[in-house]
């Protein structure tokens, strides 16, 4: 008696547990939450606790945290017929769980359907664009991050009409071009740098001319004016030197004569110079003739 | 012990016993066991987060000794939120050389390697709102340093430019992390190494020992200019002293010879024969002893010029 009570007892117990597991559910705060009844979605939840639901409906959960996809790199032709290897990385979110259920089921389908429909708008993108549209100095032109926010809203629509998947952001991570082009773009690259290198040459050589005539021409220069300048003040110096010599020597032009032809003497006669005498002159009259000259008192 | 020596013990250890059995005694013991197992530790350089049926109830529990629900109703997660955490993107091994590749606004290729710092700002975002956060903030770098490298030409990219591409990459980058909302503050991005690829690396030297020739051929024409012209400023200095020289000399030379012409002049018009006499005499008294002389007759009409002839 007293067993099959107790047993009783343990078995409501038990009863009453099973019932409050199966009419209850938690919500993570990572997940969004469908709540079926025999496979039909009855509600979705997003709100992260503890729910009430009836015991015989059952729970599918999905993550509702944001993924990242990387779909690798892929080839891709420009306009302009440039090969360049693209790699991009999506970042998406189940929005509408009900859908991805019914369409997509994981993350793993969801990211061949990524896949698909990133690489065709970006192809059809790329391919409406000349290469110098991505690599530009023209911030109006470098249209990198421009490209990925065109792909990514026109990818959204797509995928959320369809997945019910948000794709948030679309990165392009990497440009480049493809591995068997690369010996030709080093090729250029090579070209390009002694170009540049060739150009530094010239133009230092270019520069050093021109210093060097610069130099050259202010030499010439300065010499120049200082020859004039210097010749003006000699000039200046002898125009002074005979205003003075005429001022002084017009008081008495006969004298200055007589006197410049004695200073004259004094230079022209020395000792290679023999001289013949006359014996009656006036300086040896008196030596010759020995008499006081006419007028001597 | 006590109760035998009340002398009834068997009573007693059979009512323990179906107690224990009830789960009167067990239960209540196993109930506080159960809501002691609640305590938790957080260690002082992290944060904990604690959930409780799946929501957060508590996001940025401080170090210390806590009590929540024990598991499975909470659940207790630690984070060291004041660590800076670091990524390296590129070259590094995990990354296969090409990856970490970008062209330039020029078309040129760069290899560069790029380290993200960046440390938790809000936990429970950090925890429930992304799947990979690192591979977020790697990618917004990434994305960020392709869209930065294709607007700038290589030369400025290695050279002037590096400074204003790191800005610009941690801006960006920063834009899109902030629009991911995980809970991550980007603190800095760091161009690492950003260099041509191995095989043109060569090339870019060249370029560079140029730059060196080019500055040096000016330096050497600057250092000729520097020579040459204080040179011609100086000799054009010393002719223009000259010239003033020259220029005193003769003015003076004039003056004193003026002064001079002068005093003798006045001499001269007070004693005109005498002065004209003594200075001729004077003269003579100077040059005539110095030259070879020959004194010949009153009338010189035939003079023998052999026999004035020096010997």
């Amino acid at each position: 008696m007293v067993i099959t009570r107790a047993y009783l007892r343990l078995s409501v117990i038990a009863l009453a547990a099973l019932l409050v597991w199966l009419s209850t559910f938690t919500v993570s705060e990572t997940d969004v939450v469908i709540v079926t009844l025999f496979g039909r979605p009855m509600r979705t939840s997003a709100d992260a606790g503890l729910h009430l639901k009836w015991p015989f409906e059952s729970v599918l959960r999905f993550d509702r945290r944001l993924m990242v996809y990387d779909p690798g790199s892929s080839e891709f032709l420009t306009k302009d017929k440039k090969n360049l290897v693209i790699g991009s990385a999506v970042c998406w979110r189940i929005v509408d769980p009900g859908r991805f259920f019914q369409t997509v089921g994981d993350a793993t389908g969801a990211e061949m359907r990524l896949h698909d429909l990133v690489w065709a708008t970006l192809a059809a993108a790329i391919g409406r664009l000349d290469l110098s549209d991505l690599l530009s100095v023209d911030p109006d032109r470098a249209h990198v991050q421009a490209i990925g926010d065109r792909v990514r809203s026109a990818a959204t629509v797509e995928t959320e009409r369809r997945f019910g998947i948000a794709v948030v952001d679309l990165q392009l991570k990497r440009i480049n071009f493809p591995e068997q082009n690369k010996y030709a773009v080093f090729a250029r690259m090579r070209a390009e740098r002694d170009r540049i290198a060739k150009e530094y040459r010239a133009k230092g050589e270019e520069l050093a001319i021109k210093i060097r005539a610069e130099a050259d021409r202010q030499r010439s220069q300065l010499l120049a004016e200082a020859y004039r300048d210097a010749e003006k003040l000699k000039g200046e110096g002898d125009a002074e030197a005979a205003r003075v010599y005429g001022q002084a020597y017009g008081r008495n032009p006969q004298f200055y004569k007589f006197l410049r032809t004695l200073e004259s003497y004094k230079k022209i006669l020395n000792e290679k110079t023999s001289i013949i005498l006359s014996g009656d002159s006036e300086l040896l009259k008196l030596l010759t003739q020995g008499r006081v000259p006419d007028g001597a008192r | 012990m006590v109760l035998a020596d009340l002398g009834e013990p068997p009573v007693v250890r059979r009512t323990i016993r179906d107690r224990v059995r009830d789960g009167r005694v067990i239960a209540p013991i196993a109930v506080i066991a159960y809501l002691c197992s609640g305590v938790y530790v957080v260690p002082a350089d992290q944060q904990a987060v604690v959930v409780r049926w799946g929501k957060v109830v508590d996001s940025r529990v401080p170090a210390g000794v806590h009590w929540t629900w024990p598991s499975p109703i909470a659940r207790v997660y630690r984070l060291r939120v004041r660590e800076t955490r670091r990524l390296t993107l590129g070259l590094d091994g995990v990354d296969p050389l090409n990856r970490s590749q970008f062209l330039t606004a020029d078309r040129n290729v760069l290899n560069i390697r790029l380290v993200v710092q960046f440390a938790i700002s809000d936990p429970a975002a950090y925890l429930f709102r992304a799947q990979d956060v690192n591979a977020l903030v790697a990618n917004a770098a990434r994305g960020a340093l392709a869209q930065a490298v294709a607007a700038r030409h290589v030369d400025d990219l290695l050279t002037t430019e590096k400074v204003a591409v790191q800005e610009r990459v941690q801006a960006l980058a920063e834009a899109t992390v902030v629009r991911y909302e995980c809970g991550v503050t980007l603190l800095g991005v760091v161009l690492d190494s950003i260099a041509p690829p191995d095989d043109v690396v060569e090339a870019f030297r060249h370029v560079a020992a140029a730059r060196e020739d080019g500055d040096r051929i000016v330096r050497e024409a600057e250092s000729y200019a520097n020579g040459v012209v204080p040179v011609a400023r100086g000799a054009a200095a010393q002719r223009g002293e000259e010239a003033l020289a020259y220029n005193t000399q003769v003015v003076n030379t004039a003056a004193g010879d003026a002064a001079r012409f002068s005093g003798i002049a006045d001499e001269y018009a007070k004693a005109p024969r005498e002065t004209a006499t003594r200075l001729y005499l004077e003269t003579m008294d100077e040059v005539l002893p110095k030259i070879d002389k020959t004194i010949v007759g009153a009338d010189p009409k035939a003079v023998d010029l052999q026999f004035v002839k020096k010997p």
